[in-house]
């Protein structure tokens, strides 16, 4: 099988994936006790996006320490594709936990901790961007990019880690808590595992086309230098 | 230890980041102490919000001068002469030593006053100020190597905030919470978790922050 013809397939496999997903949410799934009506559906979506920002923003420091190891420019347009689709996946993130919380809560914002470190991810993003644009000489908009990167990086775990754990938070633990314990039914964990995997797949597919859009642009510019 | 010696001097001369973080904090502490003062916040309240209000205060008093430590060196074109003259090494250590100064004087003439100006009673003195002396030097991590980081890049000045907001929060938290905890409570306990978050948070940024300013420092 060809490269394109093996891309193809796999993007196919992907679609159904998520549509069998999506269908195994709503009627395969069943609700949560102790959640409102319908709401405990959302965590089949909103928690793969959360863990796709986590896990864009790890690509993304790995593709800075690569940069700051090796200067590739090819390194620092992945962190850019990895930075820019965490952006994505924050928003999401946030935009479905305000969803949830206002259906449990009664209100889109309580400033829980987890929240707050879901708009903190946004923001480092947000400000990663901001530098990106400060800098007009390539070779050092990449290198401070990294490294603010590597410092944003190392913060994180006190926010989604730790915070939550020190202080009150509203947000259900049923598979991250202190007991090590797994509180959810087995057909809800299937589908959230399946979730995961398909969220992964469209981070990983998402992320591949913006590399590929990358590296056709610096073949171009180095054909131009030429 | 030179490079701290030439800030320190340089600074006294001018005294330029002094003022700017001691006029800036005042200015905000009195226009806080006008509106709100010790009567306009409901008991049950005055825990959180004097808290947070202190340590807003601090940090955007902080962020008004700590960022000159490198911008300076850009502006004044003697950056390239630093670069030849001392190794990356001492001169984050310098610059950094120098912010931890600055911000120890900062706290030194603000806390006092705003706890007069608030009437915010600190039932854990030492506690309190160990939290002070930790989010000193942790502030002080975050501060230098963003600073570091936007002395290379155009319009600083708005740079620095949008580039340490998002840093500085998480320290923020920590620090409002142990202050709130050091407030109602004269014993180390309570606010230890806080503190050993706040000393996790500046080692961790210590360490990052020397393995990343030599690339920067180059750049």
């Amino acid at each position: 099988m060809t490269k394109p013809r093996l891309r193809t397939t796999a993007q196919w496999l992907l679609g159904i994936w998520l549509l069998v997903v999506a269908i195994a949410a709503f009627h395969w799934a069943p609700t949560a006790r102790g959640f409102k009506g319908e709401s405990s559906r959302i965590v089949f979506f909103h928690v793969p996006q959360a863990w796709v920002a986590v896990l864009a923003f790890c690509v993304n420091l790995v593709a800075s320490l690569r940069y700051l190891r090796g200067r590739d420019p090819l390194d620092d347009a992945r962190a850019a594709a990895a930075a820019r689709l965490g952006l994505v996946f924050s928003v999401l993130a946030t935009i479905t936990g305000s969803l949830f919380a206002h259906v449990m809560w009664g209100s889109f914002w309580n400033w829980d901790p987890r929240e707050v470190s879901i708009v903190i991810l946004l923001l480092i993003y947000a400000a990663y961007f901001a530098l990106r644009e400060a800098i007009t000489d390539d070779e050092r908009r990449a290198s401070l990019a990294a490294a603010y990167a590597i410092l944003a990086f190392v913060t994180m775990p006190f926010l989604i880690f730790i915070v939550p754990r020190i202080y009150f938070s509203l947000h259900p633990d049923t598979l991250i808590n202190t007991r090590g314990a797994m509180d959810m039914e087995s057909r809800m964990f299937q589908v959230l595992m399946g979730s995961l995997v398909g969220f992964t797949g469209l981070f990983s597919w998402l992320y591949t086309l913006d590399v590929r859009l990358a590296k056709i642009r610096l073949a171009r510019r180095r054909r131009e230098e030429v | 230890m030179a490079v701290l010696a030439k800030e320190l001097t340089a600074e006294l001369r001018g005294r330029v980041a002094l003022n700017a973080v001691g006029l800036f904090g005042l200015t905000t502490l009195i226009a806080v102490a006008y509106q709100i003062g010790p009567y306009r916040i409901a008991d049950a309240d005055r825990p959180h919000l004097l808290a947070a209000l202190l340590w807003i205060i601090l940090y955007f008093a902080a962020a008004s001068g700590l960022p000159r430590v490198f911008v300076k060196e850009e502006d004044a074109r003697t950056a390239k002469t630093l670069r030849l003259a001392a190794r990356p090494g001492a001169v984050f250590t310098g610059k950094f030593l120098f912010n931890v100064i600055l911000l120890a004087a900062l706290e030194a003439f603000l806390v006092p006053l705003y706890c007069a100006l608030m009437s915010y009673g600190i039932a854990g003195i030492g506690p309190f100020t160990l939290l002070l002396a930790c989010g000193a030097v942790a502030l002080a991590a975050t501060s230098t190597i963003v600073a570091a980081i936007i002395s290379r890049a155009t319009g600083s000045g708005t740079l620095f905030a949008i580039l340490s907001v998002p840093l500085v929060l998480p320290l923020l938290v920590f620090l409002i919470q142990g202050t709130r905890a050091a407030s109602a409570s004269a014993g180390l306990a309570e606010v230890l978790p806080a503190l050993r978050a706040v000393t996790s948070l500046a080692g961790v940024t210590l360490v990052t922050s020397a393995f990343i300013f030599p690339v920067v420092w180059h750049e």
